[in-house]
């Protein structure tokens, strides 16, 4: 039981992670604003839910349509900034809509949060999600989108002079990643059943960077092995507190002497790329 | 055919003055070549006929469409496109990619049809694999398709950036300092591929260069600038023997 529930959290925070992927991973957009679009998923279910009868898969739909507005709306000015410059705007961010929650104590209960939703949300649909965003993720990865993603990501300049809107397929790339981070919000209201303004702070938005690093910027496996390793070895070692923390930092630092490409680099599901790694290519 | 106007642009930094009311007129399937000396603002010109850089004053017309403030992909789209002088390949993609990414602009499928790898995803991801084949091939580039840029050879990046610009579908191609860091074998090898995919894909091309044998070579026209501004336009002969160009390059053997 207590192995489930750790494998729940866990996949739960991968599919917070794959949110990032596209955007950190790929684009190179770092965001210390997650928790935003944790929150408004979130808060957006929970509301539909408890305030207003909105049946469960509407919800889940509403929250997600939530996520990608707010990213859209966020994008408009920030996404022709450098990229620094929307570092700091997405933390911003997050402390907005932090305070905004608590402010609408009403709709939001406030600093005491919302609780009372029934359990809608089990492994099953939590591991389906997975797969299923997965799956779109790593499409996009392997065709144009994919690719605009990381020339952009190296070279903004020469991207735009082979003919990519840089601004449209970075906003394109924002509001998918906004999405799917709200939906993630979304499924932890109805599995852990309790939400308040602090559930995922700037640090929290900062770990997905880091585990999205550790695992490998252009490996998708990678970065789903590094979350599971992460949040599940979190789980597991909770005696030792803060020690936790420490130990991230070391593998970090590790990681970035000794495999700059990531602990997973090249870490491929595919069949065809597995045989190719066990041939030594 | 006029394919290219550029009428009087401008492009000042801070107080420095890059460009100063250059003017060219760019006849359809021609080569054409901007030189001067260093800091002249050649760079600046290209950078303003793509739009890397907004324009201060003046018009840049491409087939007669006025596009002084087109954003650059969409000039890129129109037909314009360009190398850069410190090759500028993604470091991070295969060659193979770095031509795909030059064609994705003309991809026809959706996002949503990407998301879900649609039959029409699948057909026109094999196609434009055929054509970045084809693409590379064409310029003896086939047996690194899958390598990353930065492993290979100086002169090999130069021919990619160069295979790369005709995924674009270009009418023109402008090539910054396309002899830069390559041997003479390597600059004679560089001017027959230019004369080659002149001819053969029917493309206009401007270059700017300081390499004097490669410009006199293949260039019907040339355009001298000098601090920003034109100091003489002419065929090859005639600027040969031109006294201001002479000076403007002072000891340097034209």
């Amino acid at each position: 039981m207590f192995y489930l529930k750790v494998l729940e959290i866990t996949s739960l925070y991968t599919i917070l992670v794959l949110g990032v992927y596209l955007m950190t991973g790929l684009t190179g957009l770092f965001s210390l604003g997650q928790g935003a679009f944790v929150s408004i998923g979130a808060y957006t279910a929970a509301i539909a839910y408890m305030r207003f009868g909105v049946p469960f898969p509407l919800a889940l739909a509403l929250a997600v349509l939530m996520g990608a507005l707010l990213g859209f709306l966020v994008g408009i000015p920030t996404l022709r900034l450098r990229r620094d410059y929307f570092l700091l705007v997405t933390f911003g961010l997050s402390e907005m809509v932090r305070a905004g929650l608590l402010y609408l104590a009403q709709l939001t209960g406030g600093a005491l949060g919302m609780a009372g939703m029934p359990r809608k949300v089990g492994l099953p649909l939590i591991l389906g999600s997975i797969v299923v965003i997965t799956f779109i993720t790593y499409s996009l990865k392997r065709s144009r989108f994919g690719r605009d993603c990381i020339a952009i990501r190296d070279d903004e300049l020469a991207a735009s002079m082979v003919g990519i809107n840089v601004y449209a397929h970075k906003m394109k790339v924002f509001i998918i990643s906004s999405a799917i981070t709200a939906y993630g919000g979304a499924l932890y209201a109805f599995s852990i059943l309790f939400i308040e303004p602090n559930i995922f702070n700037w640090l929290e938005s900062a770990k997905l960077i880091i585990i999205t690093f550790v695992g490998g910027l252009n490996s998708i496996a990678g970065v789903i092995a590094a979350s599971v390793i992460y949040y599940s070895f979190g789980e597991f070692f909770r005696f030792i507190d803060v020690w936790r923390d420490v130990l991230l930092a070391v593998v970090v630092v590790l990681v970035i002497i000794f495999r700059p490409g990531g602990l997973f680099q090249g870490l491929s599901l595919l069949p065809s790329k597995l045989k190719a790694m066990r041939s030594g290519r | 055919m006029e394919i290219l106007k550029v009428e009087g642009i401008s492009k000042h930094f801070g107080g420095v003055v890059a460009v100063e009311g250059f003017s060219m007129v760019q006849r359809d399937n021609q080569i054409s070549g901007i030189i001067g000396p260093n800091g002249a603002g050649k760079t600046t010109v290209f950078n303003l006929i793509t739009g890397a850089t907004p324009v201060d004053r003046g018009r840049v017309l491409f087939m007669e469409q006025e596009i002084t403030r087109f954003p650059a992909h969409r000039r890129a789209d129109l037909g314009i496109a360009r190398t850069f002088q410190n090759i500028r390949l993604f470091g991070n993609l295969t060659v193979l990619d770095n031509m795909k990414v030059a064609h994705d602009m003309k991809v026809r499928y959706t996002l949503w049809e990407e998301m879900l790898r649609l039959p029409r995803v699948r057909r026109q991801e094999k196609a434009i694999d055929e054509k970045a084949r084809h693409f590379l091939a064409y310029l003896g580039l086939d047996s690194y398709a899958d390598q990353k840029p930065q492993n290979l050879p100086y002169g090999i990046q130069r021919r990619l950036e160069l295979a790369r610009t005709l995924m674009t579908e270009p009418r023109i191609v402008l090539l910054d300092e396309p002899a830069a860091g390559l041997n003479p074998q390597e600059v004679r090898d560089l001017m027959a591929t230019i004369r080659k995919i002149q001819e053969e894909n029917a493309l206009t091309i401007v270059i700017v260069e300081h390499h004097m044998e490669l410009i006199m070579n293949i260039c019907s026209l040339i355009h001298v600038l000098d601090f920003g501004k034109k100091i003489a336009e002419g065929e090859p002969e005639a600027i040969k023997k031109n006294e201001q160009v002479l000076q403007a390059y002072l000891g340097e053997e034209v």
